[in-house]
């Protein structure tokens, strides 16, 4: 992590976004194939992503607005998606400087977005901070809407030709978790917490609870943090 | 397109940046109210370890192949263990991924033939 120091903000958040794009472009292709197979045109699905820009979010309500759903019902279902996002920007704020940049910047607060800056800030210059910000946001918002114009565009013809596309370049987006995550097994506690937080997202997301996956992933995970921590203290309680 | 799917649109994006600002400015407030007072501010427990545990079960989510098939569910295994492999040796956020996706892509490909 060294490396961290040696580069200006945006270069090192430029480059840091950049397993982003194996993840993003194939999903955002997805996204921009099925929002024209539903009636939007490829203008319309570009806008879906540039002004919602929340990836399992916006096939939802693209799904439900094809299949006639109250509109009311499509809107609600994806704040609900999407409410897992409350609890992003609050665990960044120990790590962010002064700057009225911040209420701006939190467009791009997506998932991974989250994921990354909550293992780099805590690592980082404070003057950098803002910048790095920048670049990885935008490298991962841009690669979101060219995926989705590509995918509008071009359609299904494009996995087909490229089927690596589609199939392997996925696999960047746990990869980078993996990386991101592998620091905080610090800990008996933390491993076992995370572990049941993984295996928890991995059955519910194989389930029918899909789209609730993660935030129930990880209020199983709460759960049992504090079960051990409350297992530990009696534990050291009766010890004395 | 009709003005009321606009309308649904653009309250699920005016709705969806207010789910990640909000927060921020209400935390922001919160500690520079401490600062201000030269307190101390900290994050309550349970948000704090809300943090790690989203980034555990966005792994999670995300280890499920596209297509589920045992060529897809071997090529993740082994991307997974190639991932950490490189992660404790060089401790970097690139190469670790590259290696994983390089690592998922060869065995994916092996286990089709």
């Amino acid at each position: 992590m060294s490396q961290l120091s040696s580069k200006s903000g945006l270069k090192q958040g430029v480059i840091d976004g950049l397993p982003l794009l194996g993840g993003y472009i194939p999903v955002a292709i997805s996204f921009g194939v099925i929002a024209v197979q539903a009636g939007f045109s490829t203008l319309e699905a570009t806008l879906i992503s540039v002004f919602i820009y929340a990836g399992a979010s916006q096939f939802l309500l693209v799904a439900m607005v094809a299949s006639g759903a109250p509109l009311w019902l499509a809107v609600c279902m994806t704040l609900l998606v999407n409410v897992r996002h409350v609890v992003y920007a609050p665990n960044l704020v120990p790590y962010l400087p002064q700057s009225k940049a911040w209420p701006y910047l939190m467009h791009g607060l997506t998932d991974q977005i989250f994921a990354l800056a909550h293992t780099r800030l805590p690592l980082m210059d404070d003057a950098k901070k803002v910048d790095w910000f920048k670049g990885v946001s935008m490298v991962a918002w841009l690669s979101w809407i060219v995926g989705t114009v590509l995918g509008g565009i071009a359609g299904d013809s494009l996995t087909q030709q490229w089927p690596i596309l589609d199939s392997v370049m996925p696999f960047a987006l746990p990869a980078l978790f993996l990386v991101l995550l592998a620091p905080k097994f610090s800990s008996k506690l933390w491993s076992a917490t995370l572990f049941v937080t993984m295996t928890a997202a991995l059955f519910l997301a194989l389930s029918a609870f899909k789209n609730a996956a993660i935030p129930l992933a990880a209020l199983c995970g709460a759960i049992t943090f504090y079960l051990l921590t409350s297992h530990v203290e009696r534990k050291q309680s009766h010890a004395r | 397109m009709h003005v009321d799917i606009w309308i649904a649109i653009v309250v699920a994006a005016i709705g969806t940046y207010a789910l990640r600002v909000v927060p921020l400015l209400w935390t922001q407030r919160h500690f520079n109210k401490h600062k201000a007072n030269n307190t101390e501010a900290r994050l309550p427990t349970w948000l704090s370890v809300l943090g790690p545990l989203m980034i555990a079960a966005m792994l999670g989510a995300s280890l499920i192949p596209k297509a589920p098939s045992a060529a897809s569910w071997i090529a993740t295994a082994i991307g997974t263990v190639v991932t950490v492999l490189v992660w404790r040796k060089f401790k970097s956020l690139g190469l670790p991924v590259f290696c994983g996706v390089l690592s998922f892509g060869v065995a994916f490909g092996i286990a089709l033939v």
